[in-house]
């Protein structure tokens, strides 16, 4: 796992404030994810899982340790870089599906094709590859649609066509069946793990223990650190404890 | 940047103007006032520029107009002859042939002869003012003939009693038949119409500089028969009592040979006039002098306007950096999702700039037609010339894409300057 690893956090630390006697929210987190990987991070509120995918997500930079996407170092990245790297290695899944009001489902989409640099495709391919991947989550009939429009579910599949746009390295999903009724996450999750029988690495938030057991790993956190890493039954020889955890 | 990518902006920029149309429009207000001062000021300022440029070629760029004015304290001399008081003053003879010997800068000058004698026709009377002009005068004021002919040297030599008039004159005259031929009487003598000039009437402005009085008619004839006719005498009665004056030369056109040696020549003729008039009985005019006076007139016009344009487009940019800032915050979160998805700081900052100054083109646009009312209301109310140039148009344009992206700079710097983290969270 850790030879081919994509993600690799080694001893990071995230403080807020003044380092000496800052608000301590991530301390020594060491966790290697694998490509293909597909990886529960549950724990209370207040554990680091949030910090932690804000690092994963490069929004935000460890204050100690090291954090390797795919065998590159972007702790030290400068914000630029960081964008960059967001943009093509990163897609992001959002609880509240964080689509733009004023633009129609294709042109959200669309959005992170937009700020691929020096290969940058033209509009009419970004187009065309927007509504590619509208039609693989079932919504080619949706294009010129606003969110608004929309039901919950189909936002947050809107949302993972978009994550999907410029073919990441890595999946982050927070949360993404939160805001969702029990059938449209149901079909948000199949999605998913579609993608994860696809190869797609794919880590996610969840407080759903039922969600939390069927992954193949969890990694749980408790007072910023990782308090238990593997498959969620192992741990504890039973599915409850992947309740017990995501609470 | 690629084309394709500052296309996506531009189009970012319009679908944001018209998603929200009141407030770009309100947004735009005082975009559009400011253009539409600049549109007008540079277009009143450059008509202006032509009517002064008209004037003095109205006036002639080589003249040098000297008048014959009565001095303020008047001196009465008795000719032996008739043994009358009478006022003598003005320009002389002896002037003008010492002005032409003594004078090399001088080309040529030409005498007028003014003639204050009513004209009549019939029991009718107008209060013209008759002047004996050479023909070459004509030419030099563009004195033409719309109809008819104007006099020439023959009329000259012979002192024909021909004249040019103004149709304002025929129409005050009643003369219903063809006025070409039709005879007038000046004064007790007769004189023939040969022609009526094209121009309704000179500008105030010529007319002042030509000394020409507030009579609204003219009547040109040959200066010969003017001379020859009336002389120099003028006689005028006036409730019982009758003013008598002499004037050799009521006005000179002084020719210099050239454009540069009209400030010498003048300074010559003022030297050359105030040794022989002790009394300032005569006035210099130089038109060259009223086109600079003119200029910086007009430059101190153009000053006001453009403080006054200033003034908007400023109140403008800051309504723009106003609703920017408002514009920001209410999309906080598109600017998370923006970061998130990769976009560079750089991205945002020309995303909201690029909206900014196509608030100011689309405004500065509204502002040319604003401008362009504008101008032609104050045409139609005063009078005055406006010229519109099509670079007034793209220095309006580039004025106030200028001044909104200068608005909008601290706005779109604090939305580039937003952590993505917080711009998701933002509620």
């Amino acid at each position: 796992m850790s030879g081919d690893a994509i993600v690799r956090l080694s001893g990071v630390g995230k403080v807020y404030g003044d380092p000496a006697h800052g608000l301590v929210v991530l301390r020594a987190v060491d966790v290697a994810i694998a490509r293909g990987e597909f990886v529960g991070l549950v724990g209370a509120s207040g554990s680091g899982k949030t910090t932690m995918m804000n690092i994963l997500g490069c929004l935000d930079r460890p204050t100690t340790g090291t954090y390797a996407l795919a065998g590159e170092d972007v702790s030290k990245l400068d914000d630029d870089r960081l964008s960059d790297l967001r943009n093509r290695a990163i897609g992001f899944v959002f609880q509240s599906f964080q689509l733009i009001p004023e633009l129609t489902v294709r042109e959200n989409v669309e959005l992170p094709l937009g700020y691929v640099r020096g290969a940058r495709a033209t509009r009419a391919k970004r187009r065309a590859r927007a509504e590619e991947l509208l039609a693989s989550v079932g919504l080619a009939q949706r294009l010129g649609h606003k969110p608004a429009q929309l039901s919950g579910g189909e936002c947050q599949r809107v949302a993972i066509a978009r994550a999907l746009a410029n073919e990441p390295a890595l999946i982050l999903a927070d949360e993404p069946t939160g805001n969702l009724d029990t059938k449209s996450g149901e079909d948000v999750m199949q999605i998913l793990f579609g993608l994860h029988a696809a190869g797609r690495t794919i880590v996610m938030v969840t407080h759903n223990p039922e969600i939390a057991a069927r992954l193949p790993r969890v990694v749980a956190m408790g007072d910023g650190r990782v308090v238990r890493d593997g498959p969620p039954r192992k741990l504890a020889g039973s599915a409850a404890i992947g309740a017990e955890e995501a609470s | 940047m690629g084309l394709d990518a500052l296309f996506d902006l531009l189009r970012l920029g319009f679908e944001n103007l018209l998603r929200n149309k009141l407030r770009s429009f309100l947004t735009m207000l005082g975009m559009i006032f400011g253009v539409g001062s600049v549109i007008a000021m540079l277009s009143v300022g450059a008509g202006a520029r032509k009517e002064i440029l008209e004037r003095i070629q109205s006036l002639g760029i080589t003249n040098i107009i000297v008048n014959s004015v009565k001095p303020p304290a008047e001196t009465k001399t008795e000719t032996q002859a008739e043994q009358r008081w009478m006022d003598k003053y003005g320009l002389t003879f002896d002037d003008r042939e010492l002005l032409d010997a003594t004078c090399p800068s001088i080309d040529r000058v030409l005498p007028v002869n003014l003639v204050k004698q009513p004209v009549w026709r019939g029991s009718r009377r107008v209060d013209a003012s008759v002047f004996g002009v050479l023909p070459e005068h004509l030419a030099m004021f563009h004195l033409e003939a719309g109809r008819g002919r104007v006099f020439n040297e023959l009329d000259a030599v012979e002192c024909k009693q021909v004249c040019l008039v103004r149709q304002g004159l025929v129409d005050e005259l009643q003369l219903l038949e063809d006025p070409i031929g039709a005879r007038v009487n000046v004064g007790r003598e007769s004189f023939e119409i040969v022609g009526v000039l094209a121009d309704q009437a000179f500008r105030s402005h010529t007319q002042k500089a030509l000394a020409i009085d507030g009579r609204t008619q003219e009547v040109y004839v040959p200066y010969t028969t003017s001379m020859r006719t009336f002389g120099t005498m003028t006689f005028v009665q006036k409730a019982g009592s009758e003013e008598r004056t002499m004037v050799e030369l009521d006005q000179m056109i002084v020719v210099a040979k050239s454009a540069d040696l009209v400030r010498p020549t003048a300074r010559i003729i003022a030297n050359v006039l105030e040794r022989s008039h002790k009394r300032k009985d005569y006035e210099i005019v130089v038109p060259l002098e009223l086109l600079q006076q003119s200029e910086r007139t007009q430059a101190v016009f153009n000053a006001v306007m453009l403080v006054i344009a200033a003034i908007s487009l400023l109140v403008g940019g800051i309504g723009i950096a106003n609703i920017m800032l408002a514009t920001i915050t209410e999309r906080t979160r598109e600017i998370g999702v923006r970061r998130a998805m990769g976009a560079r700081r750089r991205d945002i900052l020309l995303q909201f700039l690029t909206e900014t100054a196509t608030i100011g083109v689309v405004g500065g646009l509204f502002g040319c037609l604003f401008g362009l009312a504008a101008i032609r209301a104050v045409v139609l109310y005063t009078g005055w010339q406006a010229v519109i140039e099509p670079h007034f148009v793209i220095v309006a344009l580039a004025i106030s894409g200028g001044v909104a992206i200068l608005a909008g700079l601290y706005p779109a710097r604090r939305a580039a300057a937003m952590d993505p983290i917080g711009a998701l969270r933002y509620q």
